[in-house]
């Protein structure tokens, strides 16, 4: 074997099982940032003319929670593609991980019935906003936190922008944080598809050139 | 310097194939025969030859789980693997460096890539 062609096999051998083995696939983010723009867009198109707030009819919310399914269900799908006969540490990692954010859902939750049986009397708008991008906030954060320590530095970069998004949603009030939410995250998503494609086809246009 | 003197265990096209997927999983996972061979496209009793290889020069350990028809065999590089791999990356570049007769040759690709296999 020539050393170029050794070089080829080198380089498109680990640039195969790199996408192979990489569960975060630019068609996954391709989905949610569909599913992402559909779903706050469906309940945006719902309040934005009720004045004063009342929230979101339940047939938008079950729309809403329907596309969230669809995306946790095409995550679980190509998270089980791409990790079938892995085993080992960062197995144990990504399942700790999965349980921690869950964990933190779970306590934003909480903190929300908690608030609303406090006997404080807040409109409908104030707990929609602390429901949806205060869970924003917490699981963004939260997990910005877990990737900074594992120096995933990508997926910060990924995280922080929700985390803001959601800040910024806030601020647009009780009506325009499903629109601030549903268009940032899907520009952010789109913007994260995107490289990850041009990633993918730098390495394999490079190595085939290199190859030839 | 030539061709020579890249490790020859490593300098076989399946063999190189098989330390380049192992090479990307993280330190402490293992990947399972059938994937590894699903991943290179390999026939079992090739792959299992050249594991075998690997195997017995301390590149690579396998594991066994169950028994029966449940059971799984499961592959690793070991630490000299991956140190014996990032030594033939270097050599390779290298090499390339050496003969490089134009752009084509270069061996950036494994400055980005060969140089850390992990």
């Amino acid at each position: 074997m020539e050393p170029r062609e050794a070089a080829r096999v080198l380089a498109q051998t680990q640039a195969d099982a790199r996408r192979s083995l990489d569960f975060r696939a630019p068609w996954v983010s391709l989905v949610a940032a569909v599913v992402v723009l559909a779903g706050f867009g469906i309940v945006w198109l719902d309040v934005r003319n009720q004045h004063p707030f009342t929230g979101p009819s339940p047939a938008s919310l079950v729309f809403f929670y329907g596309l969230i399914a669809l995306r946790i269900a095409t995550v679980i799908y190509a998270y089980a593609r791409a990790r079938t006969g892995v085993s080992g540490h960062s197995v144990k990692v990504q399942r700790d991980e999965a349980v921690v954010m869950s964990g933190v859902l779970l306590v934003c939750y909480l903190a929300l019935i908690g608030i609303a049986n406090s006997g404080s009397h807040h409109g409908a708008g104030f707990y929609w906003s602390l429901f949806l991008n205060g869970t924003l906030i917490a699981l963004a954060a939260v997990w910005a936190g877990r990737c900074a320590i594992h120096k995933r530095w990508h997926e910060v970069a990924l995280t922080v922008p929700v985390a803001l998004i959601a800040a910024l949603a806030a601020i647009a009030g009780p009506r325009g944080m499903w629109l601030v939410n549903g268009v940032g995250l899907c520009v952010l998503l789109l913007a994260n598809a995107a490289i990850g494609t041009w990633q993918r086809r730098a390495t394999r246009t490079h190595t085939v050139r290199t190859g030839a | 310097m030539t061709a020579e003197a890249l490790d020859p265990l490593i300098h076989v096209p399946a063999r190189l194939q098989i330390m380049a997927a192992l090479a990307t999983l993280p330190d402490g996972d293992q990947l399972s025969f059938k994937r590894l061979q699903d991943m290179l496209e390999l026939t079992p009793g090739n792959l299992i030859t050249h594991l075998r290889k690997l195997e017995e020069a301390g590149y690579l350990a396998t594991s066994k789980t169950g028994s029966g028809p449940a059971s799984r065999t499961s592959v690793a590089l070991t630490h000299d693997g991956r140190h014996a791999l990032e030594i033939y990356a270097t050599t390779l570049r290298g090499l390339l460096n050496g003969v490089s007769a134009g752009p084509a040759a270069s061996g950036s690709h494994l400055d980005r890539h060969g140089a850390s296999p992990g």
